[in-house]
């Protein structure tokens, strides 16, 4: 399966070209706010009037890509908790007002598939449409969604896949109860190397147009891989499985982007699998831009191309050697773990 | 305190926005006469529900099935009609 | 592509709490849809619901689970599931095999306890017991851990059709060979959250739902689970085989969030897609076990859609909604174990409190059970909000 495009709203300008030119966006708050377009500019502000945030950043980065490439077919989302904004203000009314006379703007706003649905209908596309909400898997169970489908396929095709996630107060609170946030102040860029328990709150969207074809790729999704639960040891040992699957070994992959989370509870995993397996290869993460939600694998692998496509300037990265292999690693509280392979596409290398 | 016939009308349009989300819409803009559904203000099923819920909890008026609503939610006239011959609040 | 049969089937809904109790109600035309006693909401006291007759003390007697900060998604679940994989008769080590998938599927998913996520997400009194349970996928994740799977794991929620939906990746997860099994299916539960929710859009009925009656006026309500194993042809050995997944079609309506259009484009191209993929053509369809909410908009755009495909010769069809209440996610899953045990069973079961065609459809229901009949291939249709659809083809083992 081939990436042609990628397209992000995100706490950093990743929807201008400022990302990608070098410019770090610092988050002190605490919560790393997606920095939003002004939709105005392309969505119906009959329509807008009623989205989410969720479904807003769903929108505002897949609508643009949608209207770009007419081929796309289906559409295929990865998102955690979807709308929960709209969710729990619903579920708030239902509470406030005990069960009385409820506005169902929230309700349909708040299904976690109103993206794709929405998506759907402002692009006309009555394809192939699926919504994944495993936890922090979703995003990779789009992805091999979008493989089986494109590996069936009889004609060249296009689909759009992507990830949403937003901060709402509410699952905040309930994440805080969790305690998956930071108890102490730093900022973003201070994250990775923390070792405190918890990390910082982050949100977005990210969409990708994928084919079956390599034409005018940027990049190409060689294989997945996820498991649930698994032990240290028995994880090292399925990764080489993965590896030599699609027939290559550790020393194959030239660049590893991780999820680290600055999470002093959970971070080992990523420590380990490098030691045990890719001791001397590159290494970098993506959490210092996007901040940790469920489904920001996906931003990795948004990250992940642009390093395929040979940018350098992205902060922080100037040090890395143009990789033309990239393994993106992303797990949630060492439940849910999952590897994406990605190659750069040949001919733009050679 | 009884509210004039027009800041009546001024204070319905307001809640209209507001329960309604109306982004790019300001009271001036909504026409006292001018159909609520099918016109320029975009309005559909799901917004008639909206308005129910609007009216139940600003005046306290229930009104039961959208069958009933849709004659009383024409134009801004008949609702505010409405609402002088049957709000509880 | 290699053949994907079912060899395990687990199911409980208001109609009984196994697959054989279903099956009994089914038979006997006895509605699961009544005055719901388990559920709290103010709504039981005017709407009827189909509500699973178990509380949740007796559901984690029965499943053997005292877990703490499980809610009904994952009790009903586990029930299913368990029911499903014994009777599939799967061991340890298959569920454990790296090569078995399990997709399940929700909408309220861990959300279940509206009144505890109120007060855990609005910061109000004491943290509850179900604080690390609220996301949708929560109960297929309890049964990862549990059941201690390897393989490939995923919940889906296209609402309506979400277990349908995870049936179709099931089996193209099983044809493309990156799975030998799967367990495929979902489950939903009685929420104050679903229930205020359909209520807010005006379509739940005030009595038990009349799908395809000309006086229908919304939907039931249900909660249920249902799970089945999938499996390649080549694991299959001389195991019980239920039925082939024979086709399947997945299509977006694109005409608006919470209603299907008039011309019925998404449901046609879904099952359109399933009759290609099946290699069939609609005169082979035997029976279809429809969507049939009993709201005006679905029947009415359904109906077109049987009409636009099957002509004057519209297949015998039923909704047993009309028995199982909407269960939501769980439909899907739900209404294939019903496709199958009419496949295996040779029966058509009724389309309950049906009296009157809808004018200028004319479309009359099968409102009898039908007995020793020959039925070799089922459709089963699931539409929802969003504009998701999708529609299955089971068919009889030969």
């Amino acid at each position: 399966m081939y990436i042609k495009e990628v397209c992000a709203i995100s706490p950093q300008l990743t929807y201008g070209t400022e990302f990608e030119s070098g410019h770090f966006e610092l988050h002190d708050k605490g919560i790393l706010y997606a920095i939003e377009p002004s939709y105005l500019d392309f969505i119906p502000a009959s329509l807008l009037r009623r989205m989410g945030k969720a479904v807003r950043m769903g929108i505002g980065a897949g609508l643009p890509l949608v209207k770009k490439y007419p081929g796309i077919e289906g559409i295929i989302i990865g998102t955690a908790n979807g709308g929960l904004e709209d969710c729990i203000r619903f579920l708030n009314q239902i509470v406030d007002y005990k069960e009385g006379v409820l506005t169902p703007t929230s309700f349909v706003q708040s299904t976690p598939n109103a993206v794709a649905g929405q998506l759907a209908l402002m692009g006309e596309k009555t394809g192939y449409n699926s919504t994944h909400t495993n936890g922090s898997l979703a995003f990779d169970n789009a992805m091999l969604d979008a493989q089986l489908v494109l590996e069936t396929a009889v004609k060249p095709m296009e689909l759009l896949i992507g990830a949403v996630e937003e901060i709402s107060d509410y699952n905040y609170n309930i994440d805080t109860l969790n305690s998956h946030y930071k108890s102490e102040s730093i900022t973003n860029e201070e994250l990775i190397r923390s070792t405190t328990a918890g990390s910082l709150c982050g949100e977005g969207a990210t969409m990708c147009v994928v084919a079956n074809t390599a034409d005018h790729a940027i990049a190409e999704v060689v294989d997945q891989f996820q498991v649930c639960f698994p032990g240290k040891e028995e994880l090292t040992g399925l990764i080489n499985n993965f590896l030599d699957k699609n027939g290559m070994s550790p020393k194959d992959i030239d660049l590893l982007l991780f999820g680290n989370s600055g999470d002093g509870r959970t971070d080992h995993w990523y420590n380990d699998l490098q030691q045990e397996l890719f001791p001397d290869k590159q290494i970098t993460t993506f959490k210092q831009f996007s901040g940790d939600y469920r489904t920001a694998g996906a931003f990795g692998c948004y990250v992940a191309v642009k390093l395929l496509q040979g940018n350098h300037r992205i902060y922080g990265f100037d040090h890395l050697r143009r990789p033309r292999t990239v393994l993106v690693y992303n797990q949630f509280g060492g439940e849910r773990h999952g590897f994406i392979l990605l190659r750069g596409n040949q001919a733009s290398i050679a | 305190m009884e509210i004039s016939r027009d800041d009546l009308k001024l204070e319905f349009k307001q809640h209209l926005i507001t329960y309604l989300n109306l982004l790019d819409i300001k009271v001036e803009d909504i026409k006292d006469d001018e159909p609520l559904f099918g016109g320029d203000l975009g309005l559909d099923s799901i917004d008639s529900v909206e308005m129910i819920v609007l009216l139940d909890r600003e005046y306290g008026i229930k009104i039961k099935n959208p069958t009933e609503g849709r004659q009383v939610l024409v134009d801004v006239n008949t609702i505010v009609d409405y609402i002088i011959a049957n709000r509880t609040k | 592509m290699r053949k994907v049969f079912i060899t395990g089937i687990g199911s409980i809904s208001s109609l009984g709490l196994t697959v054989e109790q279903q099956l009994k109600s089914l038979r006997d035309a006895r509605s699961g849809i009544g005055k719901a006693t388990h559920f709290q909401s103010v709504y039981t006291a005017q709407l009827p619901f189909a509500e699973i007759n178990a509380s949740d003390d007796e559901l984690k007697k029965l499943t053997v689970c005292a877990d703490p900060g499980v809610t009904r998604t994952t009790l009903i679940a586990l029930k299913a599931f368990q029911e499903a994989v014994a009777d599939g008769k799967l061991s340890q080590q298959q569920l454990s095999d790296p090569r078995t998938a399990f997709i399940s599927s929700s909408t309220v998913g861990g959300m279940c306890y509206t009144d505890s996520l109120y007060a855990d997400a609005n910061n109000k009194g004491e943290t509850s017991e179900f604080y690390a349970s609220y996301e949708g996928s929560n109960h297929t994740l309890q049964i990862v851990k549990k059941y201690e799977l390897k393989g490939y794991t995923d919940t889906i929620n296209t609402a309506c059709s979400s277990s349908a939906n995870a049936i179709l990746l099931g089996t193209r997860l099983i044809q493309s060979g990156r799975a030998d099994r799967a367990i495929v299916g979902g489950a939903d539960c009685l929420a104050k959250f679903t229930v205020n929710g359909f209520n807010s859009l005006r379509i739940l009925n005030e009595t038990p739902c009349r799908p395809f009656d000309e006086h229908r006026e919304g939907l039931t309500l249900g909660e249920g689970a249902a799970y089945l194993v999938l499996e390649a042809e080549n694991l299959v050995g001389d195991k019980k085989r239920y039925a082939e997944v024979k086709g399947f079609g997945n299509a977006n309506d694109a005409f608006h969030p919470s209603a299907t259009s008039d011309d019925a484009r998404g449901p046609l191209r879904a099952m359109r897609d399933a009759l290609q993929s099946a290699e069939l053509s609609p005169f082979d369809i035997d029976y279809i076990n429809a969507h049939g909410t009993g709201t005006v908009n679905n029947d009415e755009t359904e109906s077109f859609a049987f009409i636009t495909i099957f002509g004057k010769q519209v297949p015998p069809f039923s909704s047993t909604k009309s028995y199982t209440g909407h269960t939501l996610a769980a439909a899907g899953a739900v209404e294939a174990i019903i496709s199958v045990l009419s496949i295996c069973h040779g029966e058509i079961y009724p389309n309950l409190n049906f009296e009157q065609p809808i004018s200028g459809r004319g479309l009359i229901p099968v409102t009898k059970l039908q007995q020793n009949k020959q039925i070799k291939h089922v459709m089963s249709n699931s539409f929802g909000f969003g504009g998701n659809g999708t529609s299955l083809i089971f068919s009889k083992c030969t």
